[in-house]
């Protein structure tokens, strides 16, 4: 359950919780690019790594989302650095900086740089999108999302309905958890064991639970859509909408603040200016 | 005085089954009025709530409503006038909270939406949720979400509201805020017909008007002091008589003179008492 808890909208008054979510989401895809960028040096990476790290963390801040319990649900990702880091040992090396050597092995730093540096892009990318699901209400996602398909609309794409379907699926979840409860619980009260026994008993258990799980997503899905019929759903026909985004004027200046950090990034990409050697710091 | 609904012959067999889910069924439902379709499992009321709704057609006899005989082309223009409510509270849940799903009916009925919230407000204190515009359905009561979905119901204004097994699924507290909003709703608005399919014969009891329906046939019709006369009758197809109207048939032969406006257990416990 750990794992859906995490970035999971929470409710609060929040300055980024007021903003329009399509300018959150314009913000997340901008700055993933901005950390993906290739950068000529090592050091300018993890510059941009940095300034983009310490943006994040004044934003969980303002968001009120603790940095420490965001670090506990990244834990996965301590076995991931460990790999990489393997991968990157064997890997040929890049630079001459030789750390140490395990026996005969000789081990450069530039493994630890290059695992490093994938570790803080991934994070940034993981604490980033967290950021935009805790606070934005997975409906107006779904709004924004649409607004989004806005242009395939005029070649005849249907977003509206995909966005239906999205919001649909959102809204039988907690539903659908409920019936796994449920089934769960009456399986096991006909002798189905869910947590031991060998694979295949496993396998035969999950089974148990599946079958019956399909069944009633098709009854309920079923009932849905008369329901829906019944009060004058026409996937086709026009309708107005409820919820209205509102593009505000602190939208605007948050786009504006992030766009300047992407055409920064862009500038030190594309040119391989290196500000360190402004300071007279040699750099690798 | 108009009638809202009038089937006439109809029948209607499933695909594949050799016996008719209904058979030769006429009745005609006037306007103003509060019905209730009874029946055991598979007496056919279910499949005759889809038929009126239009969800299945029918392949003999006429469905007409509202006056207009109901085919594939007046269907969605019928539709708006009319609401149907069903069994399971969850699966007609729309929305993600109680507001978008009211909102849901009006988004498809095209209203402006600067007049939504109004409306919305309007409707949820009409069955009493207007404390729960922002909960979530998963965080609400049966009872709770069959209120929401007669209030989604009442977004499209309409003229005839059919309840399919609605209240089966309730605790006795659930039912009885559903038929109190129903009559609270009915008192609102005169010209307001419901149709209530139902194996609850307590609320059948409180109907102007019963159907008694068996393997698609309809054997009872009237109103319900007259329809639970027939104990025999009731009893062949495994229907019970509500217990209020079998008591006050009890005192009756035992020389009691009950007056006719006893509808209630308190009424008649206060005139026992006099």
């Amino acid at each position: 359950m750990a794992s859906i808890t995490l970035g999971r909208y929470v409710p609060y008054k929040s300055f980024l919780h007021k903003m329009d979510p399509r300018a959150k989401i314009f913000a997340l895809i901008i700055l993933m690019v901005a950390i993906f960028l290739p950068y000529e040096t090592y050091a300018v990476s993890f510059l941009v790594g940095g300034i983009i790290f310490v943006l994040t963390i004044v934003l969980l801040w303002i968001a009120h989302m603790s940095f420490l319990n965001l670090l506990k649900s990244l834990s996965a990702l301590w076995i991931m650095m460990v790999f990489l880091l393997l991968i990157y040992m064997i890997a040929p090396r890049t630079t001459d900086f030789y750390a140490f050597s395990i026996g005969s092995w000789k081990i450069y730093w530039d493994s630890f740089i290059e695992a490093g540096r994938i570790i803080l892009r991934l994070v940034l990318m993981v604490m980033i999108s967290m950021i935009l699901t805790s606070t934005t209400k997975p409906l107006d996602l779904t709004d924004a999302f649409e607004w989004y398909l806005f242009p395939l609309k005029l070649i005849g794409f249907p977003s509206h309905i995909i966005a239906m379907i999205i919001t649909l699926a959102l809204r039988f979840i907690p539903t659908i958890l409920d019936d796994v409860q449920r089934i769960m619980k009456a399986q096991t009260s006909r002798g189905v064991d869910f947590e031991k026994g060998s694979l295949i008993a496993k396998i035969k258990a999950i089974i148990s639970l599946i079958i019956p799980l399909f069944v009633s997503a098709f009854v309920r899905s079923d009932e849905l859509a008369n329901a829906m019929e019944c009060r004058g759903y026409d996937p086709n026909a026009k309708r107005t909408k409820y919820r209205k985004l509102h593009f505000r004027w602190w939208d605007l200046f948050e786009t504006f603040i992030v766009l300047l950090v992407f055409g920064g990034c862009l500038y030190l990409s594309i040119s391989g200016f290196n500000p360190f050697n402004l300071l007279g710091i040699a750099t690798i | 005085m108009k009638n809202v609904l009038e089937v006439k012959n109809l029948s209607y067999t499933y695909q594949g089954e050799s016996v008719e889910a209904i058979h030769d069924l006429s009745f005609s439902i006037p306007e103003g009025s509060y019905v209730a379709i009874v029946g055991h499992n598979g007496s056919g009321k279910s499949t005759l709530a889809k038929i009126i709704s239009g969800l299945m057609l029918a392949k003999n006899g006429t469905i007409t409503v509202f006056g207009e005989e109901l085919n594939k082309e007046n269907l969605s223009s019928i539709r708006r006038r009319m609401g149907l409510v069903f069994q399971n509270p969850d699966n007609q849940f729309v929305g993600a909270s109680v507001r978008d799903d009211i909102a849901f009916g009006l988004e498809n009925r095209e209203v402006p939406s600067g007049e939504m919230d109004s409306l919305i407000n309007e409707f949820a204190s009409k069955v009493s949720m207007e404390r729960y515009l922002d909960s979530a359905p998963e965080n609400l009561s049966g009872g709770q979400k069959q209120r929401v979905a007669i209030a989604g119901v009442l977004a499209m204004k309409p003229d005839l509201i059919i309840y399919d097994e609605a209240t089966s699924m309730l605790d006795p507290i659930g039912k009885k805020e559903i038929l109190d909003i129903t009559f609270g709703l009915k008192k609102d608005n005169p010209t307001l017909s419901v149709i209530s399919i139902t194996h609850d014969i307590e609320e059948a009891s409180r109907a102007d008007y019963v159907l008694v329906l068996n393997k698609g046939k309809l054997i009872l019709e009237g109103k319900p002091s007259e329809v639970f006369k027939e104990k025999d009758k009731l009893q062949s197809i495994h229907l019970d008589a509500p217990f209020l109207l079998s008591l006050i048939s009890s005192l009756k032969e035992e020389g009691v003179d009950v007056p006719e406006d006893v509808d209630t257990l308190e009424k008649l416990e206060d005139f026992l008492c006099q």
